[in-house]
């Protein structure tokens, strides 16, 4: 088990945001959370990385509080948004940073962002560039390359598909399909093709709680497509 | 038309969410444009006094009017550095049915809004009125103030013509500021007088008035290249200034310090590619002549540091305490990232250390040269030193670990108050306090010297305790974890 959330909840004033009695997370899972604004998405991710305070309840990673130990920023590797990115930087020099907070120097980062040629469309390293100066969907890429070069057993992403041109979100379906090793993925996404596509189980949540909570097969995308007409 | 621009400029200012918000930050604020107003008056009408004390034995009118050329040059260069380019306040209009005339007019009225061009009218019309008129009557005196304001104006499109035209650079602003220091240095040694031509140039406005209208003239010149180009180049993206290209910076001298270096690394870069920082570290520079203000010949004589210890304290610490108030907030757009990433919060605080003692080293090496005044300054600059690396750190950090404000680096520093709280204004009184009450009992038993040594011991001590400040900040770092990064979302 990498992840087990307990009874998490987070309260703004009287408002419930999120509310999660009880979800186990298994090593090699690739989980799809779903819903609509407001449901708590960001939010509960936040919680996971230790980013807020929850009001009550706990997230546990491999049976540890994330509040309380730093174990798991070993294994686990985010993005959620422009707010993770330096954005002063150039991409090498973020990509740099980032290797070394995770002992790769930088001739390991630069191997291997050349298998990421296809993925960054030759417009972003070289580019002469700061990030802060990209597009919301490169910025988005560097994102997202930037957390998968850390090997992360637990890779946690908010609305990767957002801003990015049909292509890369093919690209990077494949990517996170194909992935190597028995990596744990958490995303979050508005596009219930690419989600039904990537995940093999799907969190569905509605004001912060969860509605439903089961594995993908080849009727789940108009089980959602219902739901979300409803 | 022009009206109705200028009255959503009012609106921009007003209802702008970078002000700071609390009453209490507004009044200080108020306070310190005030301050400043009663400065710059206070230079206007006290120019006629101060003039003999700096220039003794050169007559006032002369002083003056060698003085005039010497703050446009200085003008100037901060220009280029700190006014800023009116130009996306016109995005919203440029697809309307304006005409580009309207347009590029309320972009040369809207650059005329800038505290640049209202100093002249503080620190030099009362002095036209006061001795100018009386000796050379008022039609001199008239040719005089439009001369004086045609420079003004002068200054004012010409820095705004170049930023359009080519990239505007730190460098060239320090490469000029140099030069504006080599031509003092020329003036000082009597090689080149810079002085002497400016006198020239108002002497001769003052025999043959009609003679000011060549400012004039320039200055019309200068605004109509400035709308030409504007016409000819309406498109944002080619009115704001050139952008370089960027490149990738390695700085081989913080590698040896392992992660903390990548972390110092890592701010260095932040403040040298941000406006804001960028222009706080200028700032910090020009309080290098604090010391003209605080060094009296008496009380060096008089061995009185303690009435020194306060500029001395300001001037070496001006790094920490100029950088240090905004602590943590620097980085609040990445602030997430930084706690989601695998950085430990001891590496964390001990890169804003070990980047404070280099700043605090440099500025306390360039400060030097107040050797030249006495050398005991030096022993002064050393207690404070000592003070500022070892405990000033630790009370602006501690500090930061209370600040929840967020900071929007990208805009320019004057007149940004965005992200001051009551922590900034309060930041001062330890910071300052401390050294000085530590040295008064020695001063009143006449014993400055030992003075000097207390506080030197005591910023010694806390520098050797930095080990175990590094654990507390962290510690308290941890605690405040949730409520710094809510802040800093908004």
């Amino acid at each position: 088990m990498i992840l087990e959330i307990k009874n998490l909840k987070k309260v703004y004033g009287d408002k419930t945001v999120v509310n999660i009695e009880h979800v186990q997370i298994r090593q090699g899972e690739t989980i799809g959370l779903v819903g609509n604004n407001g449901a708590g998405k960001t939010t509960f991710f936040r919680m996971l990385l230790d980013l807020i305070r929850p009001t009550e309840g706990e997230v546990l990673s491999k049976g540890e509080n994330v509040m309380q130990h730093d174990q798991w920023k070993d294994y686990t590797a985010s993005f959620l948004d422009e707010g993770f990115l330096i954005d002063y930087l150039t991409p090498e020099e973020y990509f740099t940073f980032i290797g070394s907070l995770n002992n790769l120097s930088a001739a390991d980062v630069a191997a291997y962002l050349t298998q990421y040629g296809e993925f960054f469309n030759g417009e972003i390293l070289n580019s002469g560039k700061y990030i802060r100066d990209f597009s919301k969907g490169n910025q988005n890429k560097v994102g997202i390359a930037a957390a998968l070069m850390q090997k992360p057993e637990l890779l946690i992403l908010d609305e990767p598909f957002a801003n990015l041109d049909p292509t890369t979100q093919i690209r990077l379906k494949k990517l996170l399909k194909e992935y190597p090793g028995n990596m744990t993925t958490f995303i979050s996404s508005h596009d219930l093709n690419h989600v039904t596509d990537v995940c093999n189980r799907i969190i569905l949540v509605e004001k912060g709680r969860i509605i439903k909570d089961f594995k993908t097969d080849e009727n789940t995308l108009k089980e959602l497509e219902s739901y979300f007409s409803a | 038309m022009l009206n109705t621009f200028l009255s959503h400029q009012w609106k921009s200012f007003w209802r702008s969410r970078n002000r700071g918000s609390s009453i209490a930050g507004q009044i200080v604020l108020g306070f310190f444009m005030l301050y400043f107003l009663v400065l710059a008056l206070g230079a206007g009408f006290g120019m006629q006094f101060l003039l003999p004390k700096v220039f003794p034995n050169q007559d006032v009118i002369k002083s003056f009017n060698g003085l005039i050329l010497y703050y446009f040059a200085l003008d100037f260069i901060m220009r280029l550095q700190l006014q800023e380019l009116p130009t996306l306040s016109i995005i919203p209009y440029l697809h309307l049915r304006i005409s580009r005339s309207k347009i590029i007019r309320f972009l040369n009225i809207k650059s005329l809004f800038s505290a640049f061009n209202l100093w002249p009218f503080f620190i030099f019309l009362p002095f036209c009125f006061m001795k100018i008129a009386p000796a050379y009557g008022a039609f001199s005196t008239l040719m005089y103030i439009v001369t004086i304001l045609s420079i003004m104006v002068f200054n004012n499109y010409l820095a705004l013509y170049i930023k359009r035209k080519s990239i505007s650079n730190v460098l060239y602003t320090l490469f000029g500021l140099l030069i504006f220091a080599a031509f003092a240095a020329l003036e000082y040694y009597k090689v080149i007088s810079v002085m002497a031509a400016s006198d020239y140039v108002f002497k001769a406005i003052a025999s043959k008035p009609y003679i000011g209208f060549a400012s004039t003239l320039a200055a019309i010149a200068i605004f109509y290249i400035n709308s030409d180009f504007l016409r000819k180049n309406l498109y944002t993206e080619e009115l704001s200034s050139k952008q370089e290209k960027k490149a990738s910076t390695d700085y081989a001298f913080l590698n040896r310090f392992g992660k903390v270096g990548e972390l110092a690394a890592l701010e260095l870069k932040l403040i040298l590619r941000h406006k804001r920082s960028r222009s706080s570290v200028i700032m910090g520079f020009f309080f290098l002549f604090y010391g003209f203000i605080f060094y009296k010949e008496k009380a060096i004589n008089r061995d009185a540091f303690g009435q020194m210890m306060f500029g001395a304290i300001f001037m070496t610490g001006i790094s920490i305490i100029i950088y240090g108030q905004f602590m943590f907030a620097w980085q609040s757009a990445h602030f997430d990232g930084i706690l989601a990433n695998k950085i430990n919060f001891k590496d964390f605080i001990k890169a804003k250390f070990l980047l404070f003692t280099i700043g605090c080293t440099v500025i306390t090496l360039l400060a030097s040269f107040y050797g030249f005044l006495s050398p005991k300054l030096l022993l002064l600059h050393a207690a404070a030193y000592l003070y500022n690396i070892g405990f000033g750190t630790v009370v602006v950090l501690y500090l930061a670990t209370l600040n929840y404000k967020r900071l929007d680096i990208t805009k320019a520093a004057s007149f940004n108050y965005q992200g001051t709280g009551a922590t900034q204004w309060l930041l001062m009184f330890p910071y300052a306090l401390t050294p000085i009450l530590i040295y008064v009992p020695f001063g009143m038993l006449d014993k400055p010297y030992w003075g000097l040594i207390a506080v030197s011991v005591f910023g010694l001590a806390m520098l050797l305790m930095r080990g175990f400040w590094v654990n507390y900040i962290a510690k308290r770092l941890e605690l405040q974890r949730y409520k710094i990064a809510e802040g800093f979302r908004e």
